[in-house]
């Protein structure tokens, strides 16, 4: 996991790091190790390279220089918000510069009549949900780390969360961006009104994890408030019940704010930490929540404790409370925090597969733990179909690592194998890029990787990021430092 | 397969990838695709001499529709008509308003970013794309996306291709995410005095119990128009709004009868509603609406929603019959059968595009006579962003060989004019 074995692509020099505190202060500069150290790795933490130098500005101008700046000195250099990525997006592949924009986290704007806010990108998701609050109106993704993840960072990797199963993800709640491109130049994309002239930039920058440039702002849409909520918690002997009971939701035309599913390991997880009072003896437990009318919901609601009966639900509950509600909700977001009770280390996967596949890929996790001696707990957006396997490990333990790298390329081999992608929400980051071309024939990566020289024609800005070609320098050390990825593969 | 000088028809994605990289390993004739051509008066004159057309009518493949998933893979040239009786088959749909849809195929749609009343409550078609395949100009078969509704892998070339007026590579395949067919639908006409009155009650209704999908409104000559086509008695002797819902029966009733209420404080109004099939009915008939064969001009404004009021009085003293998807800010205007000349158009149109500007929002033109279109800026004067714009179409058709100066590309370079003045 050592970095120390590989030397950084770049070596920044005191005068370079003096020219950085010209610009952003010394306060805005961490070069110390001890500093450092915490920038190691995001939420992905099998992987692990330590910046050269971070740097905190605290405005778009400060962004400018220090661009500009890594380009006349030649240095890499990478965006981070609050490293909640699971798959090592935030990462600094080849060491570097690393931009940490979480100082840049002002609400510039708010106007409800034309649904729309202007934020800086250092924001916390929840603190403009917090901000929201009684206008009316909201943002709608909800990442289950919405607690601590920022808004540039959801631009970066397309977040999702759990309520996207009705209302979309990131795109589909951004109007437009300002942008400092890989050469330091400013760019605004698209903007408050719909349907700019011209190509759909904004739609082609989020999920592009830091490789077409630094967001410095953005303009997000704001969704009506549902006026109802019914949340219920059914539950299953049994997770290929469960399964059944989501297609048959959905199947049914009905299209649930939400739709989660739990199994046994995360429901034991959270109900010692939370104590809900979650059966711990079930298979799975869904949690489904349909918003809107309060003349429509008990409705929907009807129908889904149905479907769950016919499912051969042991029991469908619903929340009697907005206390309860949010409870359920607690239990659900912060379920990944509960882990730290099953293992020291856990690391996620974020493979989908068409919903009706639901059960075969789920049968597959649990054997593919079993093979390899991994226990795997579950919690995912079921309504997507977007797996969440948690594998259980400790991450001093070499031997382990390398059977955790097995089973997650496994199952993530087989979501591909039923038709689905490697990643719904989380990203490709350095995690995944191994599977790039698993998932793309060459045609594919080879336009992708010239669109990205529309927009980084140096490589400079994130290097070693999403595309298996990028920054090859990086990459090596990467495979080096890690065999058991390769022999993975 | 057809081949003949001028057309080329391919009957396969394959088919069409080799014809292309023929042609750019040959010839480089300019490439101009067509699918139902319901949409080339919009946009530049491609200039295409010695162009081939491809006709893209037989690639309509229904390439997998596995309905309980709700996704549909089809190719690009299926007509929207033939698409909609498709997913009905499901009780499925894609909430995408289109115009002239027994002739509009998706591909075209997609290129043109078609939109219309619904787009309040559903979105535009870059929601709905979740997966693509296209030919670019070098003649690469390539995809993005996949197949399943959620997925962050490899860069979002979906996003990049919608709307992009087929000048970055030709679409031939799509995979849509899909809803269901709501069990109801309906819409509250009503009509006011004056566009003011209607300003407030879009203020009131930014907070209204009920949730719209479409929030629309017509100047007075529209509505007389829309009442007519839609064969009934409606009032239309002032500017309307029409407010449309879907949902359950019970949920839609509901809103009607609320929204009745909320409007009611708002005194002049006539207010009238349309169910059933019926408001199926005017919905087309408002998507219609954008199209005009008649007038000289159709332009769009983009806005926001609070400015649209204004716009709409403007545009109305200068004679333009109007259509608003006010709860987006879109305005759809058709100048007067007697605007016979472009300096007689530029005369409406310029002030109307300076006060788009000056709302931060545009006004592009979406059907003129193409003699007019050279001076006219169809898509509205540069923006700082066609640079990057230009280097990504640059990057992936460095000959310039699909629909070149279709898009913003076929603007009058600005900058090289004054320097060189």
């Amino acid at each position: 996991m050592s970095s120390a074995a590989t030397t950084p692509a770049s070596s920044i020099s005191t005068d370079l790091i003096s020219r950085f505190r010209a610009i952003v202060g010394d306060e805005g500069v961490l070069s110390e190790a001890e500093e450092l150290a915490v920038y190691e790795c995001d939420g992905y933490v099998v992987e692990k390279q330590v910046p050269d130098v971070v740097l905190l500005p605290e405005n778009r101008d400060q962004v400018v220089a220090i661009v500009k700046l890594c380009n006349e000195y030649k240095v890499p250099f990478v965006p981070r918000g609050a490293g909640t990525s699971l798959a090592g997006g935030c990462l600094p592949v080849g060491g570097g510069v690393m931009i940490t924009m979480t100082r840049m986290r002002r609400i510039l704007e708010v106007n409800i009549r034309d649904r729309y806010a202007v934020v800086e990108p250092g924001l916390v998701n929840v603190h403009l949900t917090r901000h929201l609050a009684g206008s009316g109106y909201h943002y709608a993704p909800d990442p289950s780390s919405q607690g601590a993840c920022t808004i540039g960072g959801n631009v970066a990797t397309n977040s999702g969360g759990p309520h996207t199963l009705k209302y979309g993800v990131t795109v589909n709640h951004l109007l437009g961006l300002e942008v400092v491109m890989p050469d330091g130049s400013v760019v605004e994309l698209g903007g408050p009104c719909d349907d700019n002239p011209g190509y759909d930039l904004t739609g082609l920058f989020v999920g592009s994890e830091g490789t077409f440039g630094i967001c410095t702002k953005a303009t997000l849409r704001l969704t009506r408030d549902p006026a109802a909520y019914r949340t219920l918690l059914g539950i299953f002997e049994t997770v290929a019940d469960a399964t059944q009971a989501i297609t048959r939701i959905i199947s049914a035309g009905i299209v649930p704010a939400a739709l989660e599913l739990m199994d046994q390991g995360i429901v034991e997880a959270v109900e010692a930490a939370f104590q809900f009072g979650f059966p711990l003896d079930a298979g799975a437990v869904l949690l489904i929540e349909v918003d809107g009318l309060e003349v429509a919901v008990d409705g929907e609601a009807e129908q889904i404790v149905e479907l769950c009966e016919q499912s051969q639900a042991r029991e469908v509950r619903r929340a009697n409370s907005g206390a309860e509600r949010q409870l359920l909700w607690k239990c659900r977001k912060q379920a990944f925090g509960a882990i730290g009770r099953l293992s020291p280390s856990y690391c996620t996967q974020d493979g989908v597969v068409p919903r009706t596949k639901l059960p075969e890929i789920l049968e597959f996790i649990t054997e593919s733990g079993a093979r390899h001696g991994i226990r795997i707990v579950n919690v995912f957006h079921a309504g997507d179909g977007n797996i969440h396997p948690i594998l259980l490990f400790d991450e001093r333990d070499q031997e382990q690592v390398a059977r955790v790298l097995k089973s997650s390329d496994e199952i993530l081999t087989k979501c591909l194998e039923l038709g689905g992608s490697v990643t719904g929400e989380h990203g490709i980051g350095v995690e995944k890029i191994n599977f790039m071309d698993k998932l793309f024939e060459p045609n594919d990566l080879a336009v992708m990787a010239d669109v990205r020289m529309a927009f980084n024609p140096d490589g400079r800005c994130s290097p070693g990021k999403m595309l298996p070609t990028a920054g090859a320098c990086g990459m090596e050390h990467i495979e080096r430092s890690h065999p058991g990825r390769k022999a993975a593969l | 397969m057809t081949e003949s000088l001028d057309e080329f028809t391919p009957t396969t994605q394959a088919e069409l990838a080799r014809f292309v990289t023929n042609n750019a390993a040959g010839e480089k004739r300019s490439l101009l695709s067509a699918g139902g051509r319901t949409s080339l008066n919009f946009g530049y004159q491609a200039s295409g001499e010695g162009g081939v057309t491809i006709n893209m009518l037989e690639l309509t493949q229904v390439v997998d529709y596995p309905a309980r998933d709700m996704t549909v893979t089809v190719e690009a040239g299926i007509r929207m008509n033939d698409l909609a009786e498709l997913l009905t088959g499901e009780g499925q749909q894609l909430p995408i308003d289109v115009a002239q849809s027994q002739r509009a195929t998706l591909g075209g749609v997609l290129a043109t970013n078609t939109s219309g009343p619904r787009r309040f409550g559903y979105g535009t078609l870059r929601d709905y794309v979740i997966g693509i395949s296209a030919v670019d100009a070098s003649g690469r078969l390539f995809k993005a996306g996949g197949r399943v509704v959620k997925n962050v892998a490899g860069y979002d070339l979906c996003k990049m291709l919608v709307g992009s007026m087929g000048t970055l590579a030709i679409v031939t395949q799509v995979t849509l995410k899909l809803k269901p067919i709501p069990e109801s639908s309906a819409f509250i006409w009503a009509q006011f005095n004056d566009f003011d009155d209607i300003d407030v009650v879009l203020e009131r209704l930014t907070l209204s119990d009920t949730r719209p999908v479409s929030l629309e409104v017509f100047d007075r000559r529209a509505a007389g128009q829309l009442a007519t086509e839609s064969r009934r008695e409606l009032p239309s002797d002032g500017p309307i709004l029409l407010v449309g819902f879907d949902g359950g029966q019970d949920e839609v009733a509901w809103q009607v009868e609320t929204l009745r209420h909320e409007l009611s404080p708002f005194g002049s109004a006539k207010v009238d509603s349309v169910d059933g099939e019926a408001a199926g009915e005017l919905r087309q008939v408002m998507t219609e609406f954008a199209i005009c064969a008649d007038a000289p001009l159709t332009f769009r404004a983009n806005i926001l929603p609070s400015q649209t009021i204004e716009f709409l009085e403007d545009a109305e003293r200068a004679g333009v019959t109007l259509q608003a998807h006010a709860g987006n800010g879109i305005v759809v205007g058709h100048l007067p059968d007697d605007v016979s000349s472009i300096d007689r158009a530029k005369e409406i149109i310029d002030p109307l595009r300076q006060l788009a500007r000056s709302y931060c929002g545009n006004l592009i033109i979406l059907d003129c006579p193409a003699d007019w279109k050279s001076d006219i800026a169809v898509f509205g004067d540069p923006e700082p962003s066609w640079g990057l714009m230009s280097r990504l179409k640059e990057t992936l058709d460095p000959d310039g060989l699909l629909n070149p100066g279709r898009f913003f590309d076929g603007a009058k370079p600005v900058t090289v004019q004054e320097s060189t003045s």
